[in-house]
């Protein structure tokens, strides 16, 4: 056990030491990962609630069939029975014309002269469908559509395609420009992080050199720089998530946006715990990536 | 133990060493002399694989250097020690950790470490300096110091750049005298030196080079 535990007491004090003996190095490189994963993270608390927002408003897709007047209770109920059994319907509400004239009229006081210039009632029945989650795509609720539209009594099937695609489109191009930010900024930290083990790596030149005649191999002269920068990436991570909180938390007091985001949703959330843990692991990865490319330069034993 | 066959090097076109064949036995106590530039440098870097010879061949422990990996370099230098004129010691460790390193990359335990760290410190006569900083000692015990990381391993050979060439001649002669007790001990020691003081203490076999040649191989007469 001792023998195992020498070397690796050993590496992990020479990766403090590293920190120590650059430590204005060492800090720039902290401040400057905290800012680049400061950015991913505002990006991915944006995307994750923006996606969490559109999914609430998802979850109101409705399909709505207007019923011909002709139709009677029967065939209402007949239809109601046809169209429930579609798996891609989740709920079927009925309303009838007296209640689409209520809602009318209680929205829109104003407007009762119009009615009277349109005799008894003019609104007619209709179906609102809710569609089930798993069969909000575009493409399948189009389907529902057509299927609805061949039914005997419908006069008219509306529901927000545009909508619904817009939305879609949305998703699609806020994943690509976040993977796009994300690998921009994650190049970025890889850098700074190549740079400041390059600078260690000057600065302890000779020692590197003494290690190397004295028969360290390359991982015994490697590991603790690199786990010099598993500790800059995974502090910086963790500095970035503290100040995404605080943010978050300041956002939520100051633009007094708590509870909904924009009217939508369960309000503003902060990442998920497996995003967090993710998140730490990104910058701990980033950290050993930024070194081990640096280290990469390093000249062979036979030198 | 050390065999060179034929072996050239050269730097930028200028030759370093030419047609260098030498034979060194286990257990031999050899110095390499020559003046500044002849070659004793090289020669010695070609043995620990700093570097490659343009041509020839070379043999240590009965392996050639020339066919061992890059990966394996690492394994061989651990049967070497070497002892350099400015020491070479990391000024931030203490005299112990200086010595102890050579074992940590060893993977040698904690406690054999210790052990084996101040008997060798202890047997280069700085037993009572273990938690000295390498500034704080003369320049003859920062030698000592030097020697004693590179005989801790026990290696099988000793190579030795101009080890004296910062000290009196008292110094040198002790340093000498710690050698010569290595030596005794059945390491190979290859001690590369211009200083003819030295030459003249000790009969020993003398490889001399100049402009990269052996001009001389043999024990002097008294």
């Amino acid at each position: 056990m001792s023998r195992a535990m020498t070397p690796l007491r050993y590496l992990l004090s020479e990766a403090v030491d590293n920190v120590k003996a650059n430590r204005t190095t060492t800090v720039i490189a902290l401040v400057t990962t905290t800012f680049t994963m400061l950015g991913m993270g505002v990006f991915l608390l944006l995307y994750l609630n923006i996606q969490d927002a559109l999914g609430s408003l998802r979850e109101e897709i409705k399909v709505i069939v207007y019923l011909r007047d002709s139709a009677t209770a029967q065939d209402i109920a007949a239809i109601r029975a046809e169209v429930s059994r579609d798996p891609a319907v989740a709920g079927i509400e009925l309303v009838s014309r007296e209640q689409a004239l209520a809602t009318f009229r209680a929205q829109f006081p104003s407007e009762e002269r119009l009615l009277s210039g349109l005799g008894d009632n003019p609104f007619p029945a209709s179906l609102v469908i809710k569609v089930g989650q798993a069969y909000r795509s575009s493409e399948q609720v189009s389907a529902l559509v057509q299927k609805l539209k061949m039914l005997s009594e419908a006069e008219e099937v509306l529901y927000s395609q545009d909508w619904i695609e817009n939305v879609a489109a949305a998703l699609r191009y806020l994943r690509v420009l976040g993977i796009g930010i994300g690998v921009v900024l994650a190049v970025s930290m890889v850098t700074i992080l190549a740079n400041t083990t390059r600078l260690t790596v000057y600065a302890r030149r000779e020692e590197i050199e003494i290690l190397k005649l004295i028969g360290a191999t390359a991982g015994f002269i490697k590991t603790p720089f690199v786990l010099e920068g598993a500790l800059l990436g995974g502090a910086g991570a963790a500095c970035a998530l503290f100040l995404l909180r605080t943010l978050l938390g300041l956002a939520e007091s100051k633009l007094a946006i708590k509870g909904t985001f924009w009217g939508m949703g369960r309000g503003l959330m902060f990442l998920p715990d497996r995003v967090t843990v993710a998140f730490l692991l990104l910058g701990i990865m980033l950290g050993c990536l930024g070194s081990m490319v640096s280290l990469s330069q390093l000249r062979g034993a036979r030198s | 133990m050390i065999e060179f066959f034929h072996v050239a090097k050269a730097y930028n076109g200028r030759p370093a060493l030419q047609d260098v064949s030498f034979k060194i036995e286990k257990g031999e106590f050899v110095f390499l002399t020559g003046s500044s530039g002849a070659g004793k440098t090289t020669l010695l870097r070609l043995i620990f694989c700093a570097e490659a010879p343009d041509e020839g061949q070379i043999l240590v422990h009965n392996r050639n250097l020339s066919q061992i990996k890059g990966s394996a370099v690492p394994y061989l230098r651990r049967t070497m020690g070497f002892v350099f004129q400015d020491f070479r010691l990391l000024p931030k460790k203490t005299v112990f950790e200086n010595v102890a390193l050579a074992l940590k990359v060893c993977g040698v335990s904690e406690g054999v470490l210790r052990v084996k760290a101040v008997e060798t410190l202890g047997a280069v006569g700085l037993g009572h300096k273990l938690e000295a900083l390498p500034m704080m000692l003369s320049a003859g015990e920062q030698q000592r110091v030097c020697l004693a990381r590179a005989i801790v391993n026990d290696p099988q050979i000793l190579l030795a750049d101009e080890p004296t060439g910062n000290l009196d001649a008292a110094l040198a002669g002790e340093i000498l005298e710690l050698l010569k007790n290595v030596n005794a001990r059945g390491t190979t020691v290859l001690l590369a030196t211009h200083n003819r003081d030295l030459l003249r203490s000790v009969l020993r076999r003398m490889v001399k080079l100049d402009q990269g040649r052996v001009v001389e191989d043999g024990c002097p007469e008294r």
